[in-house]
């Protein structure tokens, strides 16, 4: 049978937020109280312990590294090596991701990325949604 | 309120031991500890095991049915790698409640092969996906904020794996006794860069045991060889910007290690011997600052000078830490006391910190969130 709906892609991410069409973006909260970020929703802030609702914002794109490593021995079945990177998104939280850079070795603390979204590794849920995932890459460089 | 001693301590030799269950192992170094204070397990009013991986089958109850029904209160703690030392800190409280006179914790553990952790939530798998989170990837992580900030190097953090396995060749209940020189460690396998694979501790079985008494019940018992319990103390993570995406074992550390050296009325500059959680070698490095053994920054130069090594001025892990000794989960934090107690006692053997007066031993406990115990011990008799 022929459909005539697109599949709405899942967030396969706890701070990603797709709408019907499918445009993806970053959401995090912010304490009204003590204006603490929180990369995840929680039911009172995690810093002051406010019961306030929290403010939610659409996150910037671009930020800085914080730390990293080079992973070359993971879990079974996963592809190494790659760049994990902790990243102080401007305004907003810190989110960890795979960063994208052709010399691991030129990742230093303060290197400008930018958050790209991808296909979640071509990963799909159980119903054949397709999942919406995001890396980093070194500023001024193409997704 | 009155002090809490430890007058009885036992652990077995860490390692894979494929033919024993956990339970098996818990009673071994129980028996060991009840043997060593002279003790039955009719002697013991309450029992507090530590294990991470099998707790929820109750380690306490099935230790007791190898080594004694006697109906004591038994209580299963998991806390990750602090489950131990928790166990230990809830034997304290019991015992200070004035409810228990003679309470027993043990940490025992048959660790699961491999990394450890791994994914919790549905969607898919984040690993290689969003970056690792593998606990060597976590802790190197942590290293290179480290590195980042002040200059540390790989060298730096490689010295400490050649000097705990140094230190486990003089331990015969120790995994490994294998000397790593520093060109062996940069060479091993790299794991999650700077972390080679002779930086990361070890999965091995173990377990270890003390005895906790009031201060009535050790002087009736005899303060000879007893341990004054100076400072306990279990925190939980504190709020940070960062978390959970960036994992701080430091402000953890310093919120425990605040309240143990406050309980003990001491400091730093007051201790002989220390065991700190080195599950990595990234690890020990920022504890050193953390427990105040520097200022924040010289960690690195701390190593260098070899202060932290046996016969310096403050000797870290001369058990060989977890990095040679391996690390048991729930069984460390218990281990890493009864090593200090050994110290304290005079009866460390060829690793003995000589004139040993006061030990402090630390754990981190680390699942994405974390917990952390500290113990600081004094010779009593």
């Amino acid at each position: 049978m022929a459909t005539d709906y697109i599949v709405t892609p899942r967030a396969g991410h706890a701070s990603i937020r797709v709408d019907a069409g499918g445009n993806a973006w970053i959401e995090s909260y912010r304490c009204v109280d003590c204006s603490a970020v929180l990369s995840s929703r929680a039911m009172a802030c995690r810093s002051c312990g406010s019961r306030t609702p929290m403010q939610t914002f659409r996150v910037a794109e671009s930020g800085m590294v914080y730390s990293w490593t080079v992973v070359h021995r993971s879990y079974p079945g996963i592809a190494v090596p790659f760049v994990s990177a902790i990243v102080d998104l401007e305004g907003g939280p810190t989110l960890k991701g795979n960063l994208r850079i052709d010399d691991p070795d030129a990742v230093r603390q303060g290197v400008r990325v930018r958050l790209v979204f991808d296909d979640a590794g071509g990963a799909h849920d159980k119903d054949g949604a397709p999942y919406v995932g995001f890396h980093f890459v070194p500023e001024g460089t193409g997704a | 309120m009155s002090d809490t001693y430890i007058i009885g301590a036992g652990i077995i030799k860490f390692g894979r031991h494929p033919d024993r269950t956990p339970f098996q192992l818990a009673a071994e170094a129980s028996l060991l500890a009840l043997d060593d204070a002279g003790l039955t397990i009719r002697d013991i009013d309450a029992i507090y095991a530590g294990s991470t991986f099998n707790s929820a089958s109750m380690v306490a109850q099935r230790m007791l049915h190898l080594i004694g029904q006697t109906g004591a209160a038994c209580v299963n703690v998991s806390n990750a790698c602090a489950a131990g030392a928790t166990a230990v800190r809830q034997a304290v409280l019991a015992v200070k409640s004035g409810e228990y006179d003679i309470v027993l914790a043990v940490g025992a553990e048959k660790n699961p092969k491999g990394l450890m952790g791994g994914p919790l939530a549905e969607g898919p798998p984040p690993e290689g996906l969003f970056g690792s989170y593998a606990p060597p990837s976590i802790f190197a992580e942590a290293g290179m904020v480290h590195a980042a900030r002040y200059g540390t190097t790989i060298e730096q953090f490689a010295q400490v794996s050649v000097k705990n396995h140094h230190h486990g060749t003089l331990n015969p209940k120790a995994a490994y006794q294998l000397e790593t020189p520093m060109e062996d460690v940069l060479a091993s396998e790299m794991i999650s860069w700077p972390l080679t694979k002779l930086m990361c501790s070890p999965n091995v079985d173990g377990a270890a045991a003390v005895i906790v008494v009031s201060e009535k019940k050790a002087r009736e018992l005899g303060l000879g060889r007893a341990v004054r319990i100076r400072g306990s103390a279990l925190v939980s993570d504190p709020y940070e910007p960062r978390s959970p995406d960036m994992f701080d074992p430091n402000s953890v550390t310093r919120l425990g290690v605040g309240k143990a050296y406050a309980m003990a009325g001491l400091g730093p500059e007051d201790l002989d011997l220390v065991e700190l959680h080195d599950c990595f070698a990234t690890a020990e490095l920022l504890h050193y600052e953390n427990l105040g053994l520097c200022a924040d920054g010289e960690a690195g130069r701390l190593i260098d000078s070899g202060d932290t090594e046996l016969g310096g001025r403050i000797p870290v892990n001369v058990s060989g830490g977890l990095l040679a000794k391996g690390h048991p989960i729930g069984a460390t934090g218990v281990a890493n006391i009864v090593e200090i107690v050994e110290h304290l006692r005079g009866e460390a053997g060829a690793r003995q910190v000589a004139g040993a007066k006061i030990g402090l031993a630390h754990v981190l406990g680390f699942a994405g969130v974390a917990a952390c115990g500290v113990h600081i011990l004094e010779k009593a008799g």
